[in-house]
């Protein structure tokens, strides 16, 4: 008898604001493993079932370059020097963004079935679903490096400075990710709404066209101005492109303050994400 | 004596604790037209699309104790298992539950397909939130048991489902538990597995100190059950011992089919 434990392992009391995120950042910690497990699946299963499997990581964002080289240098025949490399440095963080993002949508949906048979906490799968979104950027610097066999005397000591870019770009697709991965589950339209949103977010923000051309329309209209200040990509795009191709420190305080304002963020939806995953059961 | 065995009730509290416990469901949520038909049948649903799967339900197991819970389909028996589990929260209410818990529900949960045998096994132990190490420790066995032979190299996805609920039983049976759930899973894979999984459960009953059942099969729960709950319309309407309480449910059950082939004699009573 002395074997047993009597220790409550269902029912623990709710916890206030601060105790509800605690516990939810506690679980994540002690269930470290299985987020590492949920990454790797899901990175495995991309390259799974196809004729190229792996290689797919790296193609993806390379005929994505090629896309919009042609529709940009090409077709609308804008003057940019380097421009693969100018388009590159938006493009590729981009793409990890919204993979993210697509990912985000089912992260918890598709896991209806343990779900139901498990208790477990429920926050592993959209973290699971960041960190595997990780990878697609971690692959496309691969094909972005290699533009500077194209462009050499464009590489600079300050092409490291992309690091502490991406950290904060990773830093902001945490919350996201944990909001849209519970929204998902109570409207499936978001899956059909989220490429057609992020498309007219990515032409909002300076990734084809260099910042000052935004910056002129901002100033015809104010409202436009504003959304430019307050969009996050704005100043994530100049920081990659700062460091990849004008080598140039980026704005540190700028990244800075942003990497500050996503804490609170996370901690809200860390908080609303625990207190909406006992619906998840129920509704799925 | 009366006084020595409260404290010691108070030492030890009961495995599993009820109070006062209610499961809503809100239907405007989830657009399932499968659980809307089950709510539209019952009448349990009211005006604003809520439903109580379970509602008032007081309930204590004390150690030792193995619980039936029987009732008609759609009465809120594997709802209760799964706030039981700690899967669903309760709306209202409270529920404790203490000690190790297994549960038997459905098989394979959690199980991904490009894995192997071995992988998922420490897959799934993540899920259940076992130590990893003590997990690594017991997969031999639990492959052993599942007797996957040379498939246990292979991909889960390259399995049939007899291999894959064997796998699913291995794995979630290999915890020793205080509270035992069990969702009629004696079923699983070809006659010698059943014949294995009994003997494995009935050893993981001897050691749990509470166990809960929920079942269609009467005769086997009157068999293995001393206490059995009926429930209906998500409330208990019987409670005892297990073989007076299932032969009550049985004769109200022929009383029911008897009144349901007679049209004539349902309308008298309707009226």
């Amino acid at each position: 008898m002395s074997t047993h434990s009597t220790e409550l392992t269902v029912g623990r009391p709710r916890r206030g604001t601060i105790g509800t995120i605690f516990e939810s950042l506690a679980s994540l910690a002690e269930r470290r493993r299985l987020v590492w497990y949920l990454t790797m699946s899901e990175i495995r299963n991309k390259g799974a079932n196809s004729v190229l499997g792996n290689v797919w990581w790296f193609l993806d964002p390379a005929l994505q370059l090629f896309v919009y080289f042609l529709l940009v240098s090409v077709i609308f025949q804008q003057a940019q020097p380097a421009i693969l490399l100018f388009l590159g440095s938006a493009i590729l963080p981009w793409k990890w963004f919204s993979a993210a993002l697509a990912s985000a949508t089912t992260s918890v949906r598709g896991r209806e079935q343990v779900m139901r048979q498990i208790a477990f906490p429920h926050i592993v799968l959209p973290a699971s679903s960041v960190f595997a979104s990780v990878a697609n950027f971690a692959f496309a610097l691969v094909p972005l490096g290699a533009l500077y066999l194209l462009y050499p005397d464009r590489l600079t000591p300050w092409a490291l400075a992309v690091l502490p870019v991406a950290a904060v770009q990773f830093l902001w697709t945490v919350p996201v990710v944990i909001m849209l991965s519970a929204v998902a589950v109570f409207f499936r339209d978001v899956s059909n709404f989220i490429p057609h949103g992020l498309r007219i977010w990515f032409y909002l923000s300076p990734a084809l066209f260099p910042l000052e051309k935004l910056q002129a329309l901002g100033d015809q209209y104010p409202w436009f101005g504003f959304f430019v200040t307050i969009n996050p990509f704005t100043w994530l795009f100049s920081g990659y492109r700062d460091a990849l191709y004008y080598g140039r420190s980026p704005q540190w305080e700028v990244l800075g303050i942003l990497a500050l304002a996503s804490i609170p963020a996370t901690l809200l939806s860390v908080y609303l994400f625990r207190r909406v995953s006992p619906l998840f059961v129920k509704v799925l | 004596m009366a006084q020595r065995r409260s404290t010691r009730a108070k030492a030890v509290p009961p495995p599993i604790q009820l109070t006062g416990l209610g499961v809503q469901y809100d239907l405007r949520l989830s657009k399932k037209r499968k659980l809307r038909d089950t709510v539209l049948r019952d009448g349990r649903h009211s005006q604003s699309g809520k439903f109580w799967a379970l509602r008032d339900v007081d309930f204590r197991v004390e150690t030792g104790e193995s619980v039936a819970v029987i009732g008609p389909n759609g009465a809120g028996k594997s709802t209760m298992l799964q706030v039981l589990a700690g899967i669903l929260e309760p709306s209202v209410g409270k529920v404790e539950v203490r000690g190790k818990i297994a549960t038997l529900l459905q098989l394979g949960a959690g199980f991904d397909p490009e894995l192997n045998a071995r992988e998922n096994t420490l897959l799934v132990g993540e899920f259940l939130g076992i130590p990893h190490k003590e997990m690594v420790r017991r997969v031999p066995a639990i492959l052993e048991f599942a007797g996957l032979g040379e498939f246990a190299d292979a991909e889960v996805r390259t399995y049939s489902s007899g291999m894959r609920a064997r796998l699913g039983f291995s794995v979630a049976t290999s915890v020793e538990p205080d509270v035992l759930l069990l969702d009629e899973v004696l079923s699983t894979g070809d006659a010698a597995f059943i014949e294995k999984s009994r003997g494995r459960i009935t050893e993981l009953m001897k050691r749990a100190r509470a166990i809960v059942f929920v079942t269609h099969d009467l005769d086997s729960a009157a068999a293995i059950c001393t206490r059995a709950i009926e429930l209906e319309g998500g409330r208990i309407v019987a409670d005892g011992p297990a073989k007076r309480v299932i032969a009550a449910y049985k004769k109200k059950m022929a009383k029911r089919a008897t009144t349901a082939s007679r049209p004539d004699l349902a309308a008298r009573r309707g009226s």
